[in-house]
């Protein structure tokens, strides 16, 4: 009801942000474990027991053992070993790794992309806003995986060519969504007021719009940037995504799906559990600043 | 027992994460069958509440106290189930709401919302239905009510939606019907026929009536007693004459004081907002405008017109060409105006919704190109052929709450401009922004905080500073006031004028509200449906219009009855 401005301090945005999100249990446990895993990613190679892509390690005698094996280095493999004996823990981290990090920099660069040509075509408006969206929809209208694995295909394997079908495949997503909060925005009185000072049109994009657009922004972030790793495993399940050099988990499920039926279930599940809890956690989080950012659900 | 409804110690608290907010605390008052009663305050006051406690329409947070009551004719409605309250609504107690354009449902035929209605308490065929509509749409003064049934809220303008929100609450003969600032959102010639056929359908239904408005005028036209409320507590309750003419409560006679219309045109009103937020201080400020020469032609606007047609495409194009599609009609805003204002003046633009008021407006300060005619202030276009040129003319906003940007700090969305236009360089902005926020009345030590820690006065007073701060020749002021309560409207317009004064600043002050333009402009300009129908001197205007237009205006302005 009323405002006590002298007892408030100065709260940003931000922190009014935090302050809510804190009271979301499974959101503060999804936030956690994102990133536990993005510190086990990043320091992988003080933590694990091997380095898997140490060639010279591996022992081919303790190739497809069960967990628990204590193989021939003495190392106590946890998760078992793969088919080429190597220790699935590790190389469940070192996927973890390089799964995280295609996510995050596609996302990074689809959202770059998206936020400047989403809020410059909504800003602009005529012609050239018409042009940007109809491209932006045609390429909507492909299947993202068909998107991704035709680039993938063209590019051939590799981590900058596998980032680059990435951002092809999500870039529009963030296009879509950035152009139409930017268009909300742009009707609004304040982007008026700085108009009518008059404020350029490229400060009024940045410093208005841009950020008065990003809470949906954010929010199809998170969404992206797992349905990038959940699309970068599938590639490379598929067998167009890295190059066998650089196992990520993707590969991992691949290598383990022929033993599958043969009782060696880790060799397939553990990566695929290992997946799945990364994707299911950024979802979590990402559903938090969803229903923390939708105004309709705010309390 | 002449009493109708009874209210003892009614207390509606909210649970919010923020704590328990009293919305309405401790509370009574009764009313007697037939009496219209105004339920008067401003924002925040916990008229609303109060108004939706009784019929039980709470959000989930808000709790009735134990130990409050409200007795509709003996009976007890506090602690009632939702199944009872229920029968109570739309039967014996029923609301009207504040925006007409929210309350029916658009994809619903106005003759089946009025069955729904219907429905929920009788039996009804759906002849009977169809009769029962129609002379429910005949009573509130429909014309073609046959007709009327049959189509859809979107074909009806805001006062029309209004009346049939009203039949609705009339269909089962209620005893008491709460009117929740029904006619707010209104045109003022709309909004006094609603008063004036409202006034007459209760007294003929015998039906009490609950008037809550923040608006005194609206509410003396109306009500046979008033209760005046403040944060959730009553402050003054009493007969209408008794109330507006001699009010006990400090409070109320602040509210009286702060109503441009009774007060002296030109005059400061007495305003409790503007001595609680300090002085304004003027010191140390420069802009073009001070000591500038008189020019009675500062400002000269020729022939403007302004055509809003829809862009059409090249499939279009040919489609009309081939006879297939229609040209999309185009909507003529501003038919051929022309203005000027003499440098220093403050000149009314007056009009209701649709005439083109604020078009016009912002075709002067230079934000939309005019279709044809010329927009000079102190001789020299405001526009490019692409954009605005320069930074002399700037503009204040109707809702302070959309114009400020949510995610910058007042020190950063007053010092942007500034900065730009090289009026100040980043470095000595803070000293800069804080002599402007000075002269606002606005404490400086609140400049990194956020919009939304702050009230609707005080926003507005932040995007007053943020057009002063640019040293503008004019200023164009679009509804500045007309989402503000009373007391803080007060201030604003005391602030507008010192500013004048002070900085001798022309004002082109655009508003729907004839009281607000009669006590703070020099000269008005009445628009109708894009066209000027009369100019003149404020005086001139007010004391004698001679366009039937403008008197009709003028009639229904409400007014404290005397």
């Amino acid at each position: 009801m009323s405002i006590n401005s002298g007892a408030a301090r100065s709260v940003s945005p931000i922190a009014e942000f935090w302050f809510t999100f804190r009271r979301n249990k499974v959101a503060i446990a999804a936030l956690v474990v994102v990133l536990a895993i993005t510190l086990v990613a990043i320091f992988a190679p003080f933590l694990v027991p091997q380095d898997p892509f140490d060639l010279k390690s591996l022992v081919l005698r303790d190739a497809r053992r069960p967990p628990g094996y204590v193989g021939a280095t003495g190392i106590v493999h946890l998760l078992g070993t793969d088919s080429q004996g190597r220790d699935l823990l590790s190389a469940i981290v070192y996927g973890l790794r390089i799964s995280l990090q295609m996510g995050l920099v596609a996302g990074a660069i689809a959202f770059s992309i998206g936020a400047i040509v989403g809020s410059f075509a909504a800003y602009v408006g005529g012609r050239i806003e018409a042009f940007i969206m109809r491209i932006v929809d045609v390429q909507l209208s492909f299947p993202a995986i068909l998107l991704a694995f035709v680039v993938a295909a063209i590019l051939g394997q590799g981590k900058s060519q596998l980032i680059l079908a990435l951002v092809f495949a999500q870039y529009a997503y963030f296009v879509r969504t950035a152009h139409g909060a930017a268009s909300a925005e742009r009707q609004k009185d304040y982007v008026q007021a700085a108009l009518s000072v008059p404020m350029s049109g490229w400060f009024v994009v940045t410093r208005h719009i841009l950020p008065n657009s990003l809470p949906p922004l954010i929010v199809v972030a998170t969404v992206q940037i797992a349905s990038a790793i959940s699309l970068e495993a599938t590639l490379s399940f598929l067998g167009v995504g890295l190059p066998a050099t650089e196992p990520s988990l993707g590969m991992l499920i691949a290598n383990g799906f022929q033993y599958l039926m043969s009782g060696r279930y880790w060799i397939a599940i553990y990566p695929g559990i290992a997946l799945i809890v990364l994707i299911m956690a950024i979802n979590l989080v990402g559903d938090q600043i969803r229903d923390q950012l939708n105004p309709r659900l705010r309390k | 027992m002449s009493s109708l409804l009874d209210i003892r110690n009614l207390r509606t608290y909210f649970e919010t994460d923020k704590g328990v907010v009293k919305s309405v605390d401790d509370i009574s008052f009764s009313l007697r069958r037939g009496e219209v009663l105004g339920l008067v305050g401003e924002s925040g006051s916990g008229k609303s509440i109060t108004g939706f406690s009784l019929i039980g329409l709470l959000d989930e947070t808000g709790r009735i106290q134990p130990g409050s009551s409200i007795q509709l004719n003996g009976r007890e409605l506090v602690g009632l189930s939702e199944k009872e309250l229920r029968k109570i609504r739309g039967k014996d107690i029923s609301m009207v709401f504040q925006d007409p354009m929210m309350t029916l449902n658009p994809v619903v035929k106005i003759v089946d919302q009025i069955g729904m209605a219907i429905r929920a308490h009788d039996h009804a065929s759906d002849a009977e239905v169809r009769r029962r509509a129609i002379e429910a749409l005949a009573r509130v003064q429909i014309a073609d009510p046959e007709t009327k049934i049959d189509q859809y809220p979107h074909e009806f303008s805001g006062g029309m939606r209004q009346r049939v929100a009203i039949a609705i609450a009339l269909l089962h003969r209620p005893q008491l019907v709460i009117a929740d600032e029904p006619t707010t959102a209104l045109d003022v010639s709309v909004q006094a026929e609603i008063l004036r056929e409202v006034k007459a359908l209760v007294a003929e239904m015998g039906t009490s009536l609950i008037w809550v408005s923040h608006d005194l005028a609206t509410v003396s036209s109306i009500a046979d007693s008033i209760v005046v409320m403040r944060q959730g507590k009553i402050v003054e309750a009493g007969p209408s004459r008794q109330v507006l003419h001699s009010p006990t409560n400090a409070y109320t006679r602040g509210l009286l004081d702060a109503l441009p219309s009774r007060s002296r045109p030109g005059t400061l009103l007495a305003s409790p907002a503007t001595e609680a937020s300090g002085a304004m201080d003027f010191s140390g400020l420069h802009s073009a405008a001070m000591g500038a020469a008189p020019d009675t032609a500062f400002v000269r606007a020729e022939a403007v017109d302004k055509i809003y047609a829809p862009r059409v495409g090249a499939i279009r194009r040919f489609a009309i060409r081939a006879g297939f599609s229609r040209e999309p009609a185009s909507v003529h805003a501003v038919k051929s105006a022309s203005i000027t204002i003499a440098r220093g003046e403050i000149l009314g633009l007056v009009g209701e919704s649709g005439s083109g008021k604020s078009t016009l407006g912002r075709i002067i300060c230079g934000i939309y190109p005019p279709t044809s005619g010329t927009v000079e202030v102190g001789g020299q276009p405001v526009r490019t052929e692409t954009g605005k040129r320069g930074t002399q003319a700037q503009m204040i906003f109707q809702d302070p709450f959309a114009s400020l940007d949510p995610r910058r700090t007042i020190f950063q969305s007053v010092a942007e401009g500034p900065i730009a236009h090289k009026l100040c360089t980043s470095a000595n902005a803070r000293d800069y922004v804080n002599r402007w926020l000075r002269a606002v009345a606005f404490d400086p030590e609140l400049a990194d905080r956020y919009p939304h820690q702050f009230s609707g006065g005080q926003r507005q007073r932040i995007a007053i500073a943020r057009a002063v701060a640019m040293q503008p020749e004019i200023i164009v002021c679009d509804e500045p006031v007309a989402s503000l309560d009373v007391s803080i409207q007060a201030q604003v317009i005391n602030l507008l004028m010192e500013l004048r004064r002070n900085l001798n600043i022309t004002l082109l002050f655009i508003s729907h509200d004839l009281s607000v333009v009669h006590h703070l402009c020099d000269r008005v300009v009445v628009m109708r449906r894009g066209e000027i129908v009369e100019q003149g001197t404020a005086t001139g205007i007010f004391n004698a219009p001679q366009h039937a237009y403008t008197q009709m205006l003028l009639a229904a302005v409400p007014k404290l009855a005397v």
